[in-house]
């Protein structure tokens, strides 16, 4: 019986070791990834800017038909966000990448599944959720209505980690072809179409097809979260062999 | 290889050091062949091997907007070693980057950037180290810091592979040379 109980009590203090050592670890890759994106925040800011530099050169260009405008200002501002998201790609792997970082992940304890699922976090964290708090500023200035409002930041919600995982798709990709980088944007561009069509659709769609297309996005979320690790992960891994 | 053992691999450029060394990390799989890691293939048992394995390549892994001490604490938590702080001090104080602590690594130069990644050897406290051009960028100082911390740790039994130019006197050191 004492066996079973020193058995069990070594099983318990080895789980309970290792758990608390996975979360040391965890909490250091995102204090790591917070300090790095805290000191570069003026890329943030740049993206930021030209997201709302977008938004005005849009409007201006559109004239002074304020009835013409308030029809397509909804897919201008998601298309803003689609290219500020595009913008951002290099930042994903590249850097850890060119300086071996990436290398010392692959030799560590934790799978680099489980680094692209941190990064995707990280990355949604910093080039995504300023966009809630700039997108309901810039409605003030685009007499948005409350509703609408809503229902855009309902849809960002749910596409911008969709934006953020394409982002991670392409730039894994990137890492595999070192001439042409811009393929990468395109795949973003590409891949978010579906994203754009029911993140407009849901604003400007009468009440009862709502939720069937905030489910159809919900859907391609959670299609892009089951892919996205492994995908990523293989490109890193092919982009070491190849390096 | 035994414990206690190392193995200098040379050649002339060009005739595949890195890339044997990164096959031997298993960063590269080999076209023929296998490698064996305590008895058992190390593409089959990647975790195992990864456990005893540290690599340093001729690349400097330190996160340039992080300062030094912030990456050494990072390597600490990533790879849950057991290093005490007391021990990072004396490290840092031997290797003379202890006044550059708290600098961020894109201000330090080639040689301290080295020297940083050579610190993560230590930090790691692995069996297996591989390394590719250890001793690239480094001061005659920091040269034999480097030459005594690869005997104590073969002293240790812990084992050693790596490709340099450099012909350095460490004993139970075994030479490859590719060409031959």
């Amino acid at each position: 019986m004492s066996i079973f109980v020193k058995l069990a009590s070594f099983f318990k203090i080895n789980l309970f070791n290792k758990i608390v050592n996975f979360l040391i670890i965890i909490g250091a890759i995102i204090k790591r990834e917070f300090i790095i994106t805290y000191r570069n925040f003026f890329n943030i800011l740049t993206i930021v800017i030209f997201f709302i530099l977008g938004i005005f050169i849009f409007v201006f260009a559109t004239g002074p038909d304020i009835k013409e405008y308030k029809e397509i200002i909804i897919g201008i501002i998601w298309t803003l966000l689609l290219f500020s998201s595009a913008i951002s790609i290099d930042k994903f792997y590249q850097d850890d990448f060119n300086d071996g970082s990436i290398i010392v992940f692959y030799i560590s304890s934790i799978s680099l599944e489980f680094y692209v699922i941190i990064k995707i976090i990280i990355s949604w964290f910093f080039w995504q959720l300023p966009f809630f708090i700039v997108i309901p500023i810039i409605s003030l200035f685009l007499d948005i209505n409350i509703i609408k409002l809503k229902l855009l930041l309902l849809s960002f919600l749910i596409g911008s980690p969709i934006l953020t995982m394409l982002s991670s798709i392409s730039s894994s990709m990137n890492l595999l072809n070192d001439k042409n980088t811009v393929i990468g944007n395109l795949i973003v561009i590409i891949l978010s179409i579906p994203v754009i069509i029911f993140g407009v659709g849901i604003i400007n769609a009468s009440p009862e097809i709502i939720n069937p297309q905030l489910n159809i996005l919900l859907g391609i979320l959670l299609l892009f979260i089951a892919i996205t690790p492994w995908i990523s992960a293989s490109c890193i891994k092919i982009g070491l062999r190849n390096s | 290889m035994s414990p206690g053992n190392g193995i200098q691999i040379i050649g002339r450029n060009g005739i595949g050091k890195t890339t044997l060394i990164k096959i031997l990390s298993s960063i590269l799989y080999p076209s023929t062949g296998e490698i064996f890691w305590k008895g058992k293939n190390i593409h089959k048992n990647l975790d195992k091997f990864f456990y005893d394995l540290s690599v340093i390549m001729d690349l400097n892994t330190g996160k340039k907007d992080l300062t030094i001490i912030e990456n050494i604490n990072f390597w600490k938590s990533l790879f849950s070693s057991s290093i005490t702080e007391k021990e990072i001090d004396s490290i840092l104080d031997l290797l003379n980057l202890q006044y550059l602590k708290n600098t961020k690594v894109k201000y330090l130069s080639f040689g301290e950037k080295r020297k940083l990644e050579i610190s993560r050897l230590v930090i790691e406290r692995k069996t297996l180290w591989i390394f590719d051009e250890p001793f690239l960028g480094l001061d005659k100082n920091s040269m034999d810091i480097f030459i005594e911390t690869i005997k104590n740790h073969l002293k240790d039994n812990g084992m050693i592979i790596f490709a340099s130019h450099h012909n350095i006197e460490v004993p139970n050191l075994n030479l490859i040379d590719l060409e031959n």
